[in-house]
This record gives C-alpha cells, structure tokens and sequence, in this order.
C-alpha cells in the first residue's frame, strides 16, 4: 500500500479548502500574467504616450476642455539676430533643415483609455500589468533572498551553537536594533542605482532577521532530536544533517515565511519607492503608480490609484489567504 | 533569574558596540557630506572647509569614532547641525507629540483588536470567522500611503470632522482635536494584522489542556473565554505591542509627514535629508538601547509568569 | 454649490474665531520645508530667511510696488556712495529700539550704527561658519586679516576697529570697499544682514538661534521646532504708514485704494504651520485654515484656467489671485570640462562635434511638455537667462536652440554619432557613449527623469539616471562631477549680473555649475561689471547669452509663475519679487468682502 508523504497529504487538505484553493488560482493567474508581460506578450509598449495628458477612464467619456491640456502659446518663429556671435553648427543645420521636408507626422492622443491615462497620457491598463510583474519579481526575489540568507544563517546559529550562535545572534541585535530607514539609506547608498536589482538587495538584505530567528529557534528543537543523533551516529558530516536531514522537517515554516515575505516585500516596495529608494524611472511598478497617485488625487483624477490599489490588494489578499491554507493544510493542529 | 538577566545586560555591550560602528562606518561612508548643504548658495572652498571644521569632520576617523562613544557613554550627542539645536532637547520636544498619537493608537487598536479577535476565535470555524479573515486580509492588502491618502481627503477635506493637519498647545487640544485623525488611520492599518495575530494567540491558548479541563468541570464557555483564557493570551499580546514600540516611534514618519505631527519619525526624515548626523547617532542609539531593555523586560516577564519557561 | 456655502459659513466662523471678537488680527501662513533656525549669520534656507526679514531690520529694503524691485530706505537713509563706489556712507534712524529682553537688564535698547557693525563683523568669525559669508568677503577692508587670525582656532576679534567698518557718532557707519562695487547696497537689503544686539549673541550663546531679538516690526512669540513659529506685532515698532505708488498694475492700484495711510504693521500677529505636503497646505487653504498660500504648484490646474485666470467656483468665494513669474529661471546644464574625475566626459570641450552633441541633446528636450505636463501650465519659457522683473532682462530674446528631435538625430548622423546594434549611439570613434544625467530622490525630479529619458530615447542615446541624495549631489556638482543636471537659480537680488555671474569662468566651483570657462565670455562680463544696466550693458549681455548657446552650455527652460492665493479678508498682498515676506504690508478685513 503506498502511503501518502507529508506533502501528499498537505496537498489533499489544501485542496479541501475551498478558499485556499481559489486563492492560489488568483496567484496563478498573477503569475501567468506575469510571465506574459515579461516576455513581452502583454503591455510591451506600456511607456508609450498612447493618450492625451489625464485621460479618463472610457467609462467616463472623454475630459471636457476645462483640463490641465495648455494650449501651447504661439511662440515666434525662429530668430533673429546672432548679435555678432557666430554658431559653429549654422551651417550644418542650415543643411539638415533644407533636406527635412514636412512637419513631423503628429500622433494622435487618444481622448480616452480603458482605465484611463496618467499624466504624460500613459495607458494606466498597461502600467498595471507591467506593474504587477515588476512588484511581483521583486517580492519573490526579495523574499527568495531573505528566506535563503534567514535560514542559512539560523541553521548555522541554531546547529552548532556557541561561537558561531554567539556571532549570528549579534548579528541579528545589530540589525534589527538600528532603526529600518537608516539601514535601507546605507544599503541604498552602498549599492548604487540599478533600479530593480537595488530594490530586491535592499529588501533582502535587511528583511531576513525575523526568519532567522524563527529558523533558528527549529534547529534548536530538531539538533536533539532521534534522528538527528541517529545521524551523527552514522557519521553524517554536520553539513548533511543541517541540510539533508532537520531542513526537510522544517521546511513548512520557511516556506510559509517565505510565502509571508513576498507579501511584506510587495508593500515595502511602495513605502520605498515613495521616499525615493525604489524602481527607476525607465521601470513601472505598484509602488511608483502609487507614488504618482499622491498628488494627483488633488487634481481629480483617482483612476490610477484605484487601479493599482485594486491590482495590489487582489494579488496580495490572494496570497495571504493561499499562505493561511498552505500552512493550515501542512500544519493541521494550528487550525 | 538575577544571573541571566546581568548576562543579558552584559550582552548589550556587544551588541551596542557592533551599532555604533555600523553606524558610524555607514555614515561616514554613504551618510553624504553636510557642508555643502550647510554652506548656502555659494559654497567656496574656504568656507566649506571652515564648517567641516566647526563640526569636526576633518579630525580623523579614530578621533572622531572616538568622541561618538563618548557621547554613547554620557548619552549627550551634542548639538544637530542644521539648528544647533541640543539633540538631547530635541528628543525631550519631540517624544511628547509621537507618543500622544502613539499610545491611543495602541491602546485602542489593541483593544479592538483584542475583542475582535475574542469573538472570531469563540466562532472559530464559523462563516463568520471566515469572513472576518478574508476582511482583514483585504485591509491589509492595502498600502498604508493609500489609507493616508484617501481618509486626509475625505475625512478631513470633503467632511471637514478634523483639521488637516497641523499640532497645538495644549495637550487636550492635541489630544483630541489634532491627533484624532493621525489615530484612526494607524488603527485602520493595525487593525487589520492586529486582529489575525491575536487570533492565532487566542486559539493556541483555546487548544491547550486546561480549557478543556475548565470545560470538563463545567464552567460557561463564556467564563472559559474571559476568565482563562483571556488572561493568557494577553501576556504574548502585551509583549507584542511592548516590542513594537520602539520600531514604531521612529517608523510612524509617514502619519507624522502628513497629518504635521511634529514627533520623532518626522525627525528622523529630517536628519536624513540633512546629513545632520548627530541626530541620526542619537536615534539610532537610543533605538538600539530601547530595543534591547524591551526584548530584555519580555523575556523576564515570560519567565516570572510562566515558570516552565527556560531562560537561556 | 453646498460644499462651497458650507465652506463659505466655515471661513467666516473661522474668520470670526480668528480675530472676530478678540480683536486679534492673525495671519495663517505656511511653509513648505522646515526652518532651521533665526540666526542670521547662521541662517542658509530661504524659510529661516523670511522669518529674519520680519524680526530683524536691514539698513535699506525694496519698495513694496515698484517693479522692477527697487532700494528704499529702511533703518538707515539710502547710503552716499563716495570714492568711486568704493565708500558707503549709512545714517541710521534714531528712535529705533530693540524688543525688551532680559539681556538687556532692564533697560530700552536703541539700534546704533555700532549694532550694524558688529552684525557685519560676525559673517567673518570662522565659528559662525556663515554660508552667506561670500557676501562679505573680499569685499571690506581689514575684515579679512581678521578672519584669517582667528581661523587658527584664537576667538575671533569684535573689538578692534577696522578701516572697513567705522562708526564715527553713534548713528552713522561708514563702510569701505577694496574695489567699487554696485550692487553692494543690495547686499545691505538681504535678510540676514538685519542687526543683531552683541549682548543678546553673547548672553544666549548657541541658543541665540531660538531666541532672536530684532527691531523689526514682529517678535517672536512661541516657537515650536520644524511644527509651528508664531510672530506678534512689535508693539514698539517705529511703525511706518503704507504710502506707495502703484503704478500701471490694476491689482497694485486696488491695492493702493485700500491700504493707503493704514499705520503698518496693521496685524497683530503671524502664525506660519510647517507643513510637507502639498495635499496638507491645500486642503488647509480650501477649508480657511490658512489665509494665504502660494506653495501649490502641483495643484495649479484644481483653481487655475489654461488662460491663467482663477476658476469661477473659487472667483465665487471670493477667493484672490496674485499671479507673478518669479524671478528665477531653470536650466540643464552640462559639463564643460574635459575629463570628470578620471573619466574623459563626453559632453565637455569645444571641439565641434562635442557642440553638436550637446546641441543634439538640448534639441530634443521638450520644454512645451515640461511646462505643460510638469509645470501643470503654470510656467514661461525662458529664452533669457535673466528673467522677468530682474533688471536687464530682454523680453524680445528668443532662444535660438528650438525643439527638433529630427534635426537633432541628422546633426549627430552628420557628425558621426552612430547607431551600434543595440540601438544606441556610439561616439565618433565607435567607443560607447552613455549619458549620465543626475537627479535626487524626490517625486518631483522623477518626472524630469521621465521627460529627460522621453528626449534621449528619441535621438537614440544611453541615459544613465544617476539618483544621489541632495546633499550629495550638491556635493559632487560643486566639484564638477557631474555630467548633467537640472538647476535653478532664483534673483538674490533684482539685477542681470546676479544670474550672469553663473557663466563665469572664476566662479567654478562655486555658482558656476557647468563649469564653463570661456575666455570670450568672461572678457564680456569683466566689461559689464563696470556698466550700469542700460542698453550698452544689454548689447554685452546679448553676446554673452549668445555664446552660451553657440557653446551650447545650457538649455534655458523657464520661470515658474507664482500663484498666490489669499482668502477673500485678506489685503494688500501681492508677491514681491524679492523680499520673503509681505507681512508688514498686510491687513484683514474683518468683514468679509463678499
């Protein structure tokens, strides 16, 4: 008879929860999303002026001429006098304006967009979808990192013990006692601007503290644990009983802790974008839209904020709820 | 008990150092220059030279890591540099302000997050105790900038119930004109988590032998829950709410930024736009320090209330 | 319509709690950025300035209407400028006296010219560490050897007399040049050369900061750090009876009508909110928490028609609009130098195809969409880069660098600017060329960022986004490590020579951004330093502004306009180009005037 494994069984009472099932489709779905728009399926061209500054929401009809669109004032055309100073370059443009002929084919601005334009008219439909992979991308990432570096050092810690639990619990002192701006300026500042990449290392680097101790405090469970000293007795290497046999057993928790970080991290990424420490410009995710939204709530003009908060809150409500199933479904007596 | 708790003291020393050097290396390193902001519109080599020092940059590093454990020690840091005003004042101005907003919001959101959390574990199971949790996971979903956002618009600007923004005289007149907003919006975004957290509380404590002993003797569900159970699991909550505290004074910039609450975090924003480094070693330090007493308090009141406990 | 009754009712009940009964005149102003302190020597932001400008008094000041701004007397008559320029002669007021305070011990403290002198003396104690000592330096005679005895770390000298600065009777101070200088009286109208009591300085120490004693027309009251700083009327002000001429400006004249011969200041006091964010201030403005607010770039488009006229729901109100361009202008900048750092830079020099590069980048920046679009409309192109209202400004420039991004990519096709297969240029000699354009971390400059980006992707360039904190930034841009940035200069005061100034070759390093030394421009403006504005200085100006396009050194983009808006109660107020605050001119009505 073949017996169902741990995971075996998880998975049957996962599948139970109705709730926790749906959830993790909603996940899917984000993520096949994701998948999309990073290969360039979907929302390609999300930094394309497709609409005119503000568009509305189709819904809503086009914006009556009472908006901020400046009627360009008729400027002179070109000087004048060169007041005795010669231009090096006369010449050469003179040439280029005789040889372009025409004026440059206007693109027309769309009057509205399906959930409507931002301010340089920006489709705010594309900008969601994009935003999603990027905010995604950098939750995972981040968490991934977090997760791998939290569990790593709190098997370390919480295996051998002494000297080295001495270190990493310092460590973790040090960390989790200087206040979280500070510690997120210096790694901003120490890693430079690459955009993403900055945002996961920073997340990264400074969200591992709470898995590590969470990690650590299993390992010190497991260490005296019956297998564990059956292992030993049998000559496994410290580094094979860390890794090969207690992590296995503790992986329920540090993947719901790694689930949990993916969520912290995707609304950090908005904290930190709105102080100036997120996403570069050529890269949209939920955190700029949200940052734009700000001042442009005062105009009027809600459709951004609505959007990316609805996009934030469906894919973070999604996963929390699959997390609470997961771990439900792989740790039954906390139910 | 007494000998643990000086081995924890002992610890701090450590644990203090490795924060001040972090500090002070990070700062020096990345903490950007001063000068050039201090020195106005026309900077020339001269008077740059001349603040950096007045401000005593241009000693060496030793001397200057040397004069920040000084400081460490006597717990003066001196004066900020953008105002010359005394760090240990500024702290004592502003801790007022951060706490008349902090402690109601704490306070109240604990409580309401206490009684949620009662009810939904008493329904345990229930579509109730679902709905509850699809909620709250909802509410958390949201960013806290949005509920900044969007309750200053509506609450303050289109219903007009509260002043915008801004602080008073009086510590009535902050407490319940001025903060009120400030409150309802960290206890919107407390509540949420707050609610889920105590929920696992209250049911670890549900599950344990001696419910089902007060069960089995035969008293009310209803004593079971706000006699025992209560009471037990208001020590993790207690905790919980002790050790965010110190987190929380810095953290709450965002709420003081937008409601001109002139507290702690907004200072902090400050000093770090400035370059105003005394400022930044006094907050770090005192984090640090207030951090480790807290952690330091919770573990020995886990021990004196539950002697099963081992203390390393 | 009932939000706009409802908030009607609540403006005049809050008009009413405000001064109402009490009788107590209040004006409710904000800052954007938090001050820093009110020592005026120490004094480097422009927020800590306006409060200097409403305590402290300045020998001479501007004439509240007359545009361009102009010198009137203050606490001293206009100076006599003997010796060629070089000898100012002040004859100060008598009957001035400082507000009462402990330092004194109990007696009435008149302002002497001895006050001004040692105020004077304090810029050049190395302990100061003034940042608006550059206004002084070099400048008086025997204050220099002065500070540089005392930079050795011996307390800086206040006593012994020094040929620059003479008092010879107790309302008079003589103060001598080393070269003539002609805008040094302008220099005597800066906020933080108001006059100081010694005995305050020395009784308060570092404390003197918060604990500022003037004798201008407001004291200082109550005092909460970065939260909220509130003035009183000084009730032993000399005082001063509103009596200017408007002029050609159908606002000043309605101005004039009402405020002419009201003894100043006519309120009784200010209170000024610090507060960040421009939805607080708004807001604030909306519901009559505040009386006047000008800090509303962002939401310009809420109260303004694209036509530069107040919207009707608010000309309803009651609402008023003071609208003016501020004499300030912005401009990007590049690098001129050769090499930054280690590193050659490849939009410095004078070679021809270095010119064209820059000349490319300029052509495809689109000043329409940063007026538009980041500006909320509510700005003017700068085709010169003295701006309106600032003497020697020429309103018939035009810039002759236009906006073409097709004729930018043929100039750098034509000059060897390639494409490689990454679809980004090369430079001529097929080494990668990327372009690193600095900026801070606000939201603000994040729109830049995206509208610098929009023009190098449409010539094909690799930009770069270098973000720094501001501090850093201004650090590296004052070594000349930068390669492009935006900037702004705003009139410290209202002449041509003081936004000239920032395409001189000696002032590298200091306000010379692009580090532009050009031996053609620099010859031009040593020749204008000697001229007073008029139509030869212009033509020298003219040539001048020319080389700094052929040259390509700046993109001049524009001059924000200032919309000032003030609760219907409120009176007199226009913004002035130069001094911070109109407090002292203001009044409130009462009544409300719809």
């Amino acid at each position: 008879m073949r017996q169902a494994g741990v995971w075996g069984l998880a998975w049957k009472r996962f599948r139970r929860d109705r709730l926790g099932f749906t959830s993790l489709i909603v996940v899917l779905f984000y993520a096949a999303l994701v998948l999309a728009a990073a290969a360039g399926w979907l929302a390609r061209d999300w930094n394309t002026e497709a609409g005119v500054s503000f568009a509305p929401p189709s819904f809503l009809g086009p914006e009556a001429a009472d908006s901020p669109q400046l009627a360009k004032a008729a400027e002179g055309a070109q000087p004048v006098a060169d007041y005795g100073i010669p231009d090096p370059l006369a010449a050469d443009l003179a040439e280029i304006a005789k040889s372009m002929t025409g004026g440059a084919a206007g693109q027309s601005r769309a009057p509205t967009l399906p959930l409507g334009g931002d301010k340089w008219g920006r489709d705010v439909l594309k900008k969601v979808v994009k935003g999603t992979e990027t905010s995604l991308v950098v939750g995972l990432a981040a968490a991934v990192l977090a997760t791998f570096l939290g569990t790593v050092f709190g098997a370390l810690a919480g295996f051998r013990g002494g000297a080295v639990d001495d270190f990493f619990n310092w460590l973790y002192s040090v960390f989790t006692a200087i206040p979280y701006l500070l510690l997120v300026l210096a790694v901003a500042a120490v890693i430079g601007q690459k955009g993403v990449l900055t945002v996961i290392l920073i997340l990264g680097l400074t969200g591992w503290t709470g898995i590590f101790r969470l990690v650590r405090a299993e390992y010190l469970k497991h260490k005296v644990r019956e297998y564990v000293l059956a292992a030993d007795a049998i000559g496994a290497s410290p580094a094979r009983r860390m890794f090969v046999h207690i992590l296995p057993n503790v992986s329920h928790v540090v993947l719901v802790q790694l689930s949990l970080h993916v969520v912290l991290f995707i609304k950090s990424e908005v904290i930190l974008t709105f102080l100036g420490f997120g996403v570069g410009v050529d890269t949209v995710s939920w955190g700029s839209m949200l940052a734009e939204a700000g001042s442009e709530l005062l105009l009027g003009k809600w459709w951004q904020l609505t959007v990316a908060t609805v996009a934030m809150a469906l894919l973070v409500t999604a996963f929390s709820l699959f997390t609470d199933a997961m771990r439900d479904a792989l740790d039954p007596r906390l139910k | 008990m007494l000998a643990y708790t000086l081995r924890r003291l002992w610890q701090f020393v450590p644990t203090l150092a490795g924060v001040v050097l972090l500090v002070f290396f990070l700062f020096n390193w990345v903490g950007g220059d001063p000068a050039y902001l201090l020195a106005g519109k026309i900077p020339n080599p001269e008077t740059i030279a001349n603040i950096r020092k007045q401000l005593g940059v241009d000693e060496p590093y030793a001397v200057q890591l040397w004069i920040f454990v000084k400081q460490v020690l006597s717990g003066d840091f001196g004066v900020s540099w953008s105002t010359n005003e005394r760090v240990s004042e500024i702290f004592a101005s502003r801790l007022g302000p951060s706490l008349t907003v902090l402690v109601p919001l704490l306070a109240i959101s604990t409580l309401l997050g206490m009684a949620a959390a009662m009810l939904v574990a008493y329904v345990r199971g229930s579509l109730t105790d679902r709905a509850v949790m699809v909620a709250c996971t909802v509410g958390q979903s949201i960013s806290i900038l949005v509920y900044i956002l969007v309750f200053q618009y509506l609450l303050a600007y289109q219903l007009g119930w509260f002043p915008v923004q801004g602080w008073g005289v009086t510590f009535i007149d902050n407490l319940l004109r001025y903060a009120v907003l400030a409150i309802i919006v960290g206890v919107a975004v407390s509540l949420a988590p707050d609610i889920r957290l105590y929920r696992t509380f209250f049911l670890d404590e549900i599950n344990q032998d001696y419910v089902r002993t007060a069960r089995a003797k035969g008293l009310s569900e209803r004593r079971v829950m706000w006699v025992h159970v209560l009471r037990n699991a208001a020590i993790p909550i207690v905790t919980n709410v002790l050790l965010q505290l110190p987190g929380l004074l810095a953290g709450a910039f965002l709420i003081e930024r937008f409601f001109g609450i002139p507290g702690i975090g907004r200072e902090v924003i400050l000093a770090v736009e400035r370059s105003d480094f005394p400022i930044i070693k006094a907050v770090t330090v005192y984090v640090a320090v207030a951090t480790m007493v807290i952690n330091l308090l919770a573990d020995l009141l886990y021990k004196a209330i539950d002697p099963r406990v081992v203390l390393k | 319509m009932r939000i706009a009754v409802l908030l009607l009712m609540l403006s005049s009940l809050i008009a009413q709690a405000a001064w109402g009964d009490s009788g107590t005149k209040i004006l409710r102003v904000t800052f954007q950025v938090a001050e820093t302190g009110f020592d005026p020597v120490r004094t480097h932001d422009y927020y800590s300035g306006t409060i200097l400008e409403a305590i402290f008094d300045t020998l001479l000041t501007y004439d509240y209407l007359a545009r361009p701004a102009k010198l009137v007397p203050n606490a001293a008559a206009m100076p006599e400028i003997s010796d060629g320029g070089k000898t100012y002669t002040f004859r100060i007021r008598r009957g001035i006296y400082f507000t009462d305070d402990a330092a004194f011990k109990g007696a009435k403290r008149e302002l002497t010219a001895q006050d001004f002198a040692y105020s004077i003396r304090r810029f050049y104690d190395p302990k100061n560490r003034s940042p608006y000592a550059f206004l002084f330096t070099g400048k008086v005679l025997g204050l220099d050897e002065l500070a540089a005895r005392a930079k050795s770390g011996a307390p800086f000298d206040y006593d012994t007399p020094v040929a620059g600065l003479q008092t010879p009777d107790r309302y008079t101070l003589v103060i001598r040049l080393k070269e003539p200088d002609r805008n040094f009286g302008y220099v005597l109208a800066f906020p933080v050369t108001g006059a100081v009591a010694r005995e305050v300085i020395e009784a308060y120490g570092e404390e003197a900061a918060a604990h500022p004693i003037g004798s201008g027309p407001f004291v200082l009251k109550r005092y909460v750090r970065s939260s909220k700083i509130v003035l009183a009327a000084n009730r032993g002000y000399r005082g001063m009876v509103w009596d200017f001429e408007p002029g050609d400006n159908p606002r000043h004249r309605e101005i004039a009508k009402r405020m002419r011969g009201k003894r100043l200041p006519a309120l009784d006091g200010v209170e000024v909110s610090i507060m960040e964010e421009t939805q607080s201030r708004w807001l604030a403005f909306q519901r009559g928490e505040t009386d006047i607010e000008y800090q509303l770039w962002e939401v310009a488009p809420t109260f303004m028609t694209d036509d530069g006229k107040l919207k009707p729901e608010f000309v309803r109100r009651g609402i008023q609009l003071d609208r003016t361009i501020d004499p300030e202008i912005t401009y990007l900048y590049f690098n001129m130098q050769d090499k930054i750092g280690d590193a050659p830079n490849p939009v410095g020099g004078f070679a021809k195809e270095r010119v064209a590069l820059r000349r490319a980048i300029a052509m495809s920046y689109n000043i329409d969409d940063q007026i538009r679009i980041i500006r909320k409309g509510q700005a003017v192109r700068a085709h010169y880069p003295i701006p309106p209202g600032v003497a020697g400004h020429d309103a018939n420039y035009r810039s002759s660098i236009p906006y073409d991004p097709r004729a930018a990519n043929a100039l750098l096709e034509r000059y060897g600017y390639k494409k490689a297969a990454d679809g980004y240029r090369r430079l001529p000699d097929g080494s990668p060329l990327v372009i690193r354009y600095a900026s801070s971390q606000t939201e603000r400059d994040r729109q830049f960022d995206e509208l610098f980006k929009r023009g190098m992707d449409a010539i094909g360039i690799h930009l770069e986004i270098q973000k720094d904190r501001f501090p850093e930034l201004l650090k590296l841009e004052k070594r000349c490590r930068l390669m492009l940035r935006h900037a702004a200069w705003i009139a410290d005061w209202p002449d041509g020579d003081n936004f000239m100034q920032l395409l001189y070759g000696p002032n590298i390093y200091e306000s010379n951004n692009a580090c532009y030394r050009s031996a053609e421009f620099d010859r031009r403006y040593q020749k204008s330093l000697a001229l007073a504005d008029g139509p030869e200085r212009d033509r020298l100006y003219h040539e001048m502004t020319r080389l700094m396009e052929t040259d390509t050194v700046w993109l001049l983009a524009d001059s924000r306009v200032r919309n000032s808006l003030q609760q219907p109660y409120v009176l007199g107020f226009t913004k002035h180009p130069v001094l911070h605050a109109e407090w002292l001119y203001l009044d409130l009505d009462p009544k409300p005037a719809y």
